[in-house]
């Protein structure tokens, strides 16, 4: 079955199958497939079966459907089109079996090497295209430190990638004590999620001593020395890289 | 700081050249693995230019102490120095390759993924772009430092797709990116500080397209000789089909440094515990 996969900033967004009947696309609620941003007409383009093929039409949008990099009125579309529609892209996934046929002439489709999502051109259509003034943007989580006591220090996001704890000058979070150590412990951020590790501190995770290090999770409780301090993340609206 | 690595190349057995790249690094601890796409020999160069590029400046840089300025790109704060040096070079190499493939036609549509690992008895640093991967093995467990940039990986991470319905995608092999198909690229980068007998793997994906993350931890334990293991990897990948090239580095750290806590240090501890206690109770009897 062909499908229809709808991405904004290379971030899949949602995906949609592609069955006999026609979709259409655009800010209007009323679309298959609803886009709110302004850079989108209320009904922007449709798509419709024709016999084993799709066919795309521009719906005399304000800003245009480009495939690739032409903007097109009607297109027949081929496995892995790019159909941009503002600042969105659909991928057009046809069926194996359909990949093949529609394309006699160019390569065959090779599902074992790999290939990149097309965004090339789709960058310099959008430079041309007047901004939009709203932009729904994908918003990532951080993690925050909040001192319950030992220090007057309040909260702390995690802006680093690694965050130092301890009495150096260098450290992200510095503390004070008799026997704080220059780093204490580290907090990593790792494509899992946070992590605590200690340096030499006396670090304690719940109430438990710590041996090594341990993934951090929501409200966590964590001292290190006389201070006391609970974990959690929080929405961010920050692009997150 | 003890460093021991091995790294390792293979076309497998399906294609006609190699189109993986590698550099191993120790006098830097700096290791880099790029896998290129793109018709005739593009995918080969521009794995090639990825590598060298990277390797060319992060030295460089080094070696004068470059400041914010200096270095290509601006520098992002969450980062350290070195983590902006690489960043810098990705994104360098980046542009390389798409002002390459703009230039000339038979360049046209090349691209490539790629991983740096750098070591210091400090700080790690894992960076990629693209589905090639880093592994850290530590204390029996494996981790992933890198975060695949493929259409198949988002869906998993958004929960849409389950893992296993991600392996069996025709869409799996699709890159949301890679360096050279636009001017700018962004890409993940972790820091994290080392520990004794860290084990870090770099693989382009004609080896984890074959390996499950538990098999390599399995034989990752059962092989202390980074050399031995990369050529068991490649063993496997060889015997299951290879229809991809396949590229590993193996790097091993020992005798990292870390302060030891003696006698005097754990007394310090006792008598601040004491203290602390102490505190609270009579901040609890005044309340």
């Amino acid at each position: 079955m062909a499908r229809l996969i709808l991405m904004f900033n290379k971030q899949v967004v949602k995906e949609y199958p592609l069955m006999k009947e026609s979709v259409t696309i655009g800010r209007n609620e009323e679309n298959t497939i609803h886009i709110n941003n302004l850079a989108v007409s209320g009904y922007h383009a449709r798509i419709d079966a024709a016999g084993n093929d799709f066919i795309l039409t521009d719906l005399q949008s304000t800003n245009g459907t480009f495939i690739n990099d032409k903007r097109v009125v009607s297109h027949k579309l081929s496995h892995g089109d790019n159909i941009i529609v503002g600042k969105h892209v659909i991928l057009f996934v046809g069926t194996g079996a359909e990949a093949g046929e529609d394309k006699p002439a160019g390569p065959k489709t090779d599902l074992d090497r790999t290939m990149m999502l097309d965004t090339a051109k789709q960058k310099e259509l959008l430079a041309k295209q007047k901004e939009s003034t709203q932009v729904t943007e994908a918003s990532g989580k951080i993690g925050v430190i909040s001192f319950i006591e030992g220090a007057d220090v309040g909260e702390v996001e995690l802006k680093k990638k690694l965050t130092k704890i301890g009495k150096a000058d260098t450290s992200e979070i510095r503390l004070s004590g008799l026997f704080m150590p220059a780093t204490a412990a580290t907090i990593s951020r790792r494509p899992s999620g946070y992590v605590i590790t200690t340096m030499g501190g006396k670090i304690k995770v719940n109430g438990e001593v710590l041996k090594d290090s341990v993934a951090l999770k929501d409200f966590d409780t964590i001292e290190v020395g006389k201070v006391k301090f609970q974990f959690y993340q929080r929405e961010t609206s920050e692009k997150q890289g | 700081m003890e460093i021991k690595s091995s790294g390792i190349t293979d076309v497998g057995l399906k294609r006609e050249g190699n189109e993986d790249s590698y550099s191993i690094e120790d006098s830097l601890g700096l290791y880099i693995v790029a896998d290129g796409m793109g018709g005739h020999l593009a995918g080969e160069i521009a794995s090639k230019i990825s590598v060298e590029m990277i390797n060319k400046v992060f030295r460089k840089w080094i070696d004068k102490d470059a400041g914010d300025k200096e270095i290509f790109g601006q520098p992002d704060s969450s980062l350290s120095r070195k983590g902006n040096f690489i960043l810098g070079g990705i994104r360098l190499a980046n542009r390389v390759i798409y002002e390459l493939a703009l230039e000339k036609e038979e360049y046209h549509g090349m691209g490539t993924t790629v991983v740096v690992l750098l070591v210091t008895p400090s700080l790690v640093i894992a960076a990629n772009v693209g589905d090639s991967r880093i592994y850290m093995v530590r204390d029996g467990e494996i981790e992933r430092l890198s975060r695949d940039h493929s259409i198949v990986a988002e869906q998993v991470e958004m929960g849409m797709m389950t893992k296993e319905e991600a392996e069996n995608s025709p869409l799996r092999h699709v890159l949301t990116r890679n360096l050279g198909s636009s001017e700018e690229v962004d890409p993940e980068i972790f820091e994290i500080e080392p520990a004794n007998n860290d084990r870090f793997i770099l693989c382009s994906d004609g080896l984890t397209d074959l390996v499950t993350d538990t098999e390599l931890l399995n034989m990752s334990e059962n092989e202390p000789d980074p050399g031995a293991l990369c050529s068991n990897l490649i063993d496997i990948v060889l015997k299951r089909g290879a229809h991809d090239n396949a590229t590993i580095i193996s790097v091993d750290l020992t005798d990292i440094h870390k302060p030891k806590n003696g006698i005097f240090k754990n007394l310090g501890f006792f008598i601040e515990d004491m203290i602390i206690s102490v505190k609270r109770n009579i901040k609890k009897i005044i309340h």
